[in-house]
This record gives structure tokens, sequence and C-alpha cells, in this order.
């Protein structure tokens, strides 16, 4: 009887652990719109345009270092980033309202491995279709939303990956 | 992995997860109590929408906002206004094309006789309109709190963010959750909801 309690309790905690993330994908963005453009400096003050990056794919994080969703996903977004950098993909963190010096501390204790760029005044968040952060979109070759993930993400599963790569493909 | 091991650890288990909660369920509601910050979570869970108020206690919204720049006057307004941590969630599996919408502007909140509605983030930036409220402090407190509207597609989408009920600490209400299913009404009363105490808990 007690085994029996014992497996119970272990298959509800199973169950709490993976049904969260068990069918988390992306949702497709109707009619691709076009990714509103914008111009942002990253941590050494270098200047980012997004249609720069026309002809590759762009994975956009629109973040914040207090929000807990957002450091939970960042460790598999360092880890989905090691998987596809070699692959011609983008992947870049927008960071909503704060400084350098913020992040910068932030960073001593989640690390982001891809490339930060500053919203320091929330103007070019207020541009895209966001409600909530953390928000991710996928952009296409084109420049079009091709993608998009509301809340947090297993950004190194490969489900969710291939459905980026397939955009990478000629 | 010995049986008198195993026995022992599922035991440990067991033990852990009832101390760590403790349970009590309406329908469709289970009601946590964390043991160690002792705030009290309602979790609201009905075909395919999952949503969950967390107590969040005055100090921890004071503090928040303080270090984000608000004056002492506001962030005590907003930590002292029954503040809850809302994480909204829909369930559904990929493929099952289910979309999930919430609208606070379509809550109850009824404390005794009384019914009113949810202060909404709109109207907390109305208020501060001739205050000296910073545009950093603006920008943190806007993606910070509940989106007053927001859909979820069954992909894993969820949201999370701070909701004030406007209302004195330890107050009891209901709350009439209304979403919509594919543009299907839906609604669910949430008991007894308390709104977390001022209190300053010392470190044990």
């Amino acid at each position: 009887m007690k085994k029996l309690f014992c497996y119970f309790v272990l298959t509800l905690g199973w169950w709490f652990a993976t049904t969260a993330w068990a069918d988390a994908s992306l949702t497709p963005m109707k009619g691709k719109p076009p990714a509103p453009d914008f111009t942002l400096v990253d941590m050494d003050g270098e200047k980012h345009r997004l249609t720069d990056y026309r002809g590759r794919v762009v994975i956009i994080n629109f973040w914040a270092t207090w929000c807990p969703p957002c450091r939970e996903e960042l460790p598999s977004m360092n880890r989905g980033w090691a998987k596809i950098k070699n692959e011609g993909i983008a992947m870049v963190a927008v960071n909503v309202g704060e400084d350098e010096d913020t992040i910068f501390s932030f960073q001593g204790d989640y690390p982001i491995n891809f490339t930060i760029l500053l919203d320091s005044k929330g103007e070019v968040i207020n541009q895209w279709p966001i409600l909530g952060l953390p928000t991710t979109f996928v952009v296409d070759k084109q420049g079009r939303l091709a993608y998009r993930a509301i809340g947090g993400r297993e950004w190194d599963s490969d489900a969710l990956l291939n459905k980026v790569r397939a955009l990478n493909k000629p | 992995m010995g049986n008198d091991f195993k026995h022992r650890y599922c035991s440990v288990l067991a033990l852990g997860v009832s101390l760590l909660c403790s349970v009590s369920l309406q329908a469709g509601v289970s009601v946590t109590t964390n043991t160690e910050t002792k705030l009290t979570g309602w979790k609201l869970s009905q075909d395919g929408f999952e949503f969950e108020l967390i107590q969040r206690l005055p100090d921890q919204t004071r503090a928040f906002f303080l270090a984000r720049g608000f004056s002492k006057k506001v962030a005590d307004d907003i930590a002292l206004a029954c503040v809850f941590q809302g994480i909204g969630r829909n369930t559904f599996k990929a493929g099952e094309n289910k979309s999930i919408s919430v609208d606070l502007r379509s809550w109850q909140v009824h404390t005794g006789a009384k019914m009113r509605a949810v202060k909404q983030k709109e109207q907390w930036d109305a208020e501060w309109g001739s205050q000296a409220v910073s545009t950093a402090s603006r920008i943190a407190y806007r993606w910070a709190t509940f989106p007053t509207q927001q859909t979820f597609e069954p992909v894993g989408d969820y949201n999370w963010g701070m909701i004030s009920f406007d209302l004195p600490p330890g107050t009891r209400f209901d709350v009439h959750v209304r979403w919509t299913l594919n543009g299907k009404p839906q609604q669910a009363w949430v008991r007894d909801v308390q709104c977390p105490p001022d209190i300053h808990p010392e470190p044990q």
C-alpha cells in the first residue's frame, strides 16, 4: 500500500514537472507581418539595425532582469544558441527598460552568450505585438514575423529549433 | 537501490510534499500555502485554462517598486492595494487549436454585498499623471503587471504579472474569473481569497 502511494506521488510529481513544457512550441504568426525595424545599441555601444540581419533567420527575445520566467529560460537559450550559432541563425536578447550596469551585474549570475540589445526607453517593445515578458519572435530571412512564443520555452529543444531551422533552408 | 532505501526515499518525498503544501480544494480551484513563505496561492484549472493568484507581501511589492525608482508614497500605495502575482496559462496541447483570451476588465471582485472591478494598470498610470513617476519606473510597472487583455495559444503560452485588487491588507473576497475559449465565454469563481497581510516577517 505504502509502495503504491509512493509511486502515485512520484507519478504525480513527474506529471506536474513535464506537463508545463511537454507541448511547448511556437505559434505561427498569421499573415507573417513585417517585423518592425529598430536600431538599438549592444553592451559595447555598437549599433544594430534589424534590417542588417536581412537574409538570416533571427530569434528575438524581449526580457528584463527582474522577470522570473525570463531568468528561467535564459540557460536554455544559451544551450540553444550553442546548437545553432554555426548554422547562420542569429539570436538577440532585447532588454526592456534597464541600463548596462544592471545587465552587467545580472550577467554575473545569469551569463548570456549571445547579443544583448538595449531598449532602455521601452520604445521598441511598444512597436512590437507584445503584452508580457518574456516574449520571443522568430523573424524569417525576408524580415517577417514567422513565429511567436508568449512566456518561456525550452530553447534547446530540437523539436522547437527544427521549426527555426526549417526557415533557414534555402 | 535496496527496498529499504526506496521506501525511505518515498516516505521522505511524500512527507516533503505534504509539508510543502497544505492543499484544500474548491471546484476546479486548489489552495496551497507554502510552509516556508507562508504565502497562499489559489489555482483555478478548468478545461485547458489555468490561472493562479499567489499572495505577495506588501513588503515584497514595496521593495520591488522602490528599487525601480518609485517614490515611497507611490510604492506604498501599490504595495497596500492587495497585490497578487497572477499566472495565466493555456494548457491545451499544440494542434488542439484552442485559444484562450483573458480580459481583466470583465472580472468581478465581491466583498460581502459589494462588487468592484480589478484595478487596471491603466488606472494606476492615470493616477500618477500629475505625480513624479519617471519613464523608467512606468516601463517597469507596465511590464511587471499582468496585461489587461491577452490571448494565449495552445503551444505552451503563459504570462505572469502583478494584479491589484485595491482592497485593504487581509481583506477576504471572492473573484469571478471570466475568459473566452475560442471566443465562447467561460467563467468560474475563486472563493475566499485573502489579500496578503501587511506583516514584516523577521528572518529566522
